[in-house]
């Protein structure tokens, strides 16, 4: 390995150090994009129109990395396309949803914040053996999985009912009684059930696009892969998130039980 | 005519304009301290939405270092807008399960979309996609006629939980793009490389392990198992492990994607996943879910390494 090719690693370098740093983000991920491509040899614009006059920023016949960037940002747009619904899940909220879906579950005797979590990743589950890939983040977890969660943990006195949808702003008070907060707990195993579901029943369905590329990808290196095959093959991962979830979500649902008794 | 109504394209450009009215109401937000520049990333976030398919790439690349450099500098942050938990309760009160129904209307019409795109033999990942688009759109109208609010409430309410997410907002396609150049400059081929030179090529528990872990690093680095599976297939599982001890291929590969998810669940790079989930939630911790992720990840990821090394024991 050259020095040349090991230099190529510094944007991995400056993404761990921003992350170590708590430096802006969103500036350190760019920078480390820029400098590896610099790193590389890349120039900075791509050698045409009117760029093609400023021998310093092109290189003929490369493409520049701003313009790679640029690119990228476009064709990368469905994963911020959620910004969308924000609207009318605002003016639902602003109407009564959270409240709504917290009395809802309230009237479930057997509804526990854990139990609840299991039901969901299942539900998202189903969603890959049926071919749909969507983000339940912004369509699920934050209206309806989220106030319902917390409706579970007020019907169990694990949070207090004052700390009612509007804790959704975190700024209250009675949300962080003891030590560790049940409320922030409880929005970590909201949005992991969201992604224990979504990572591992998405290869349950032949057309989802972990397995084709997966297909794509071998047939490309000379080794015929099925996507049946393939789905049959990822069966035992499936069975193992779900059960190690359940296992996740019913020690939640004891540490929440826990936390009353202190407080009694 | 109806393939360009309910393409992608009409669903960015959908987007965009949302983007450019939160912007426009930003830049007269008197309760927002730094609403010029907030608004201005907002608007620049909308005009590459709304125009990224045709605009040069150079331009939008130079729209990304604005929108970076604005953040960077702290220009971006909230308005004021209290809510009123009273007015709420007595609001689920009077409207009942009924105001499920916008909320819902999101992921049914996703999911019609997903189906008649498949039907018609597109792509059903499109479909989709456009059907959150136009998803959102229905859920606007539906919660418009059922609480008889205005658009102006409308557009407040999105522009809140917006701007309660911030800039963290556009990190996963910025992640998506760091992965593009990194592959660009060949990071991919120097991680397999590395791998090559340290794993001795007889003992197939190590091979197995070096895999496993290649994959979750490499995806931890950058954020996306179908980022990581082809460097990692292409560089050790199929030269070290399918190739000299005649693996089934279907089996060693999907158990590979999958410990890369594994490392989906522990890394800040996997943004849409991680990071906005925890700004969406408005949770104090940043990286509160990653902490509640972890032991689950590390213990399925060591079930993926036993997993694969049995199946070829016993193949």
């Amino acid at each position: 390995m050259h020095v040349q090719d090991l230099l190529k690693l510094i944007g991995i370098v400056i993404v761990l150090a921003g992350f170590a740093l708590r430096l802006r983000t969103t500036l350190v991920v760019v920078v480390a994009a820029l400098a590896t491509g610099l790193v590389a040899g890349l120039p900075l614009f791509s050698h045409e129109g009117f760029f093609q006059h400023l021998p310093l920023l092109t290189k003929p016949g490369q493409t520049g990395v701003i313009n790679t960037l640029g690119r990228a940002f476009a064709d990368n747009r469905p994963v911020t396309l959620f910004i969308i619904t924000l609207p009318a899940i605002g003016l639902a909220e602003r109407y009564g949803l959270q409240e709504q879906a917290a009395n809802l579950i309230r009237k479930i005797r057997a509804a526990t914040v854990g139990r609840l979590q299991i039901v969901y990743q299942l539900f998202r589950v189903l969603h890959g053996v049926m071919g749909i890939r969507l983000n339940g983040h912004p369509a699920f977890v934050r209206p309806l999985i989220f106030p319902m969660s917390l409706g579970a943990a007020q019907a169990s006195g694990s949070v207090p009912r004052a700390v009612a949808s509007g804790s959704i702003t975190t700024d209250n008070p009675l949300a962080t009684a003891h030590g560790t907060n049940p409320v922030e707990k409880i929005k970590a195993a909201n949005a992991a059930a969201e992604n224990y579901g979504n990572f591992y029943g998405q290869n349950l369905s032949p057309v989802q696009a972990g397995i084709l590329l997966v297909s794509g990808v071998m047939q490309g290196l000379g080794f015929k892969a099925g996507g049946w095959d393939l789905v049959k093959y990822t069966t035992p991962v499936v069975a193992a998130s779900i059960i190690l979830a359940v296992a996740q979500f019913l020690w939640l649902d004891r540490s929440l039980d826990k936390a009353v008794e202190v407080k009694q | 005519m109806m393939a360009s109504v309910f393409s992608l394209d009409a669903v960015y450009v959908l987007t965009g304009v949302v983007l450019l009215i939160f912007a426009l109401m930003t830049f007269v937000d008197r309760g927002n301290p730094r609403r010029v520049g907030s608004g201005c990333f907002w608007l620049a976030l909308g005009v590459i939405f709304a125009l990224g398919s045709v605009m040069p790439h150079w331009l939008t690349g130079l729209l990304v270092l604005f929108l970076v450099t604005l953040d960077g500098l702290g220009q971006v942050s909230r308005g004021a807008q209290p809510t009123d938990q009273a007015a709420q309760a007595e609001h689920a009160r009077r409207l009942g399960n009924r105001i499920f129904i916008p909320v819902l209307a999101i992921p049914i019409v996703t999911f019609a979309f997903a189906l008649i795109f498949r039907w018609s033999g597109m792509d059903a990942n499109r479909g989709a996609l456009v059907g959150l688009g136009f998803g959102g759109l229905a859920a606007m109208f539906a919660g418009l006629i059922l609480t008889r609010s205005g658009a102006r409430a409308l557009m407040n309410e999105g522009r809140r939980l917006n701007e309660a997410m911030g800039a963290v907002n556009i990190l996963p396609q910025l992640l998506a793009s760091l992965g593009v150049i990194f592959t660009a400059a060949g990071v991919g081929d120097l991680i397999a490389q590395g791998i090559q030179q340290i794993i001795p090529a007889n003992n197939l528990f190590l091979l197995v392990l070096a895999n496993c872990l290649g994959m979750a690093l490499f995806t931890i680095v950058m954020g996306n198992s179908f980022a990581a599976f082809p460097v990692i297939a292409t560089g050790v599982l199929v030269p070290l492990i399918i190739k000299p001890f005649g693996v089934n291929p279907a089996m060693a590969a999907i158990i590979t994607l999958t410990a890369g998810s594994s490392g989906t669940l522990m890394t800040p790079m996997a943004a849409n996943f991680n990071i906005v989930p925890a700004a969406l939630l408005n949770m104090r911790d940043q990286h509160g879910v990653i902490k509640f992720q972890l032991p689950y990840a590390l213990t399925i990821w060591s079930f993926h390494v036993v997993l694969l090394w049995l199946l070829i024991k016993v193949s």
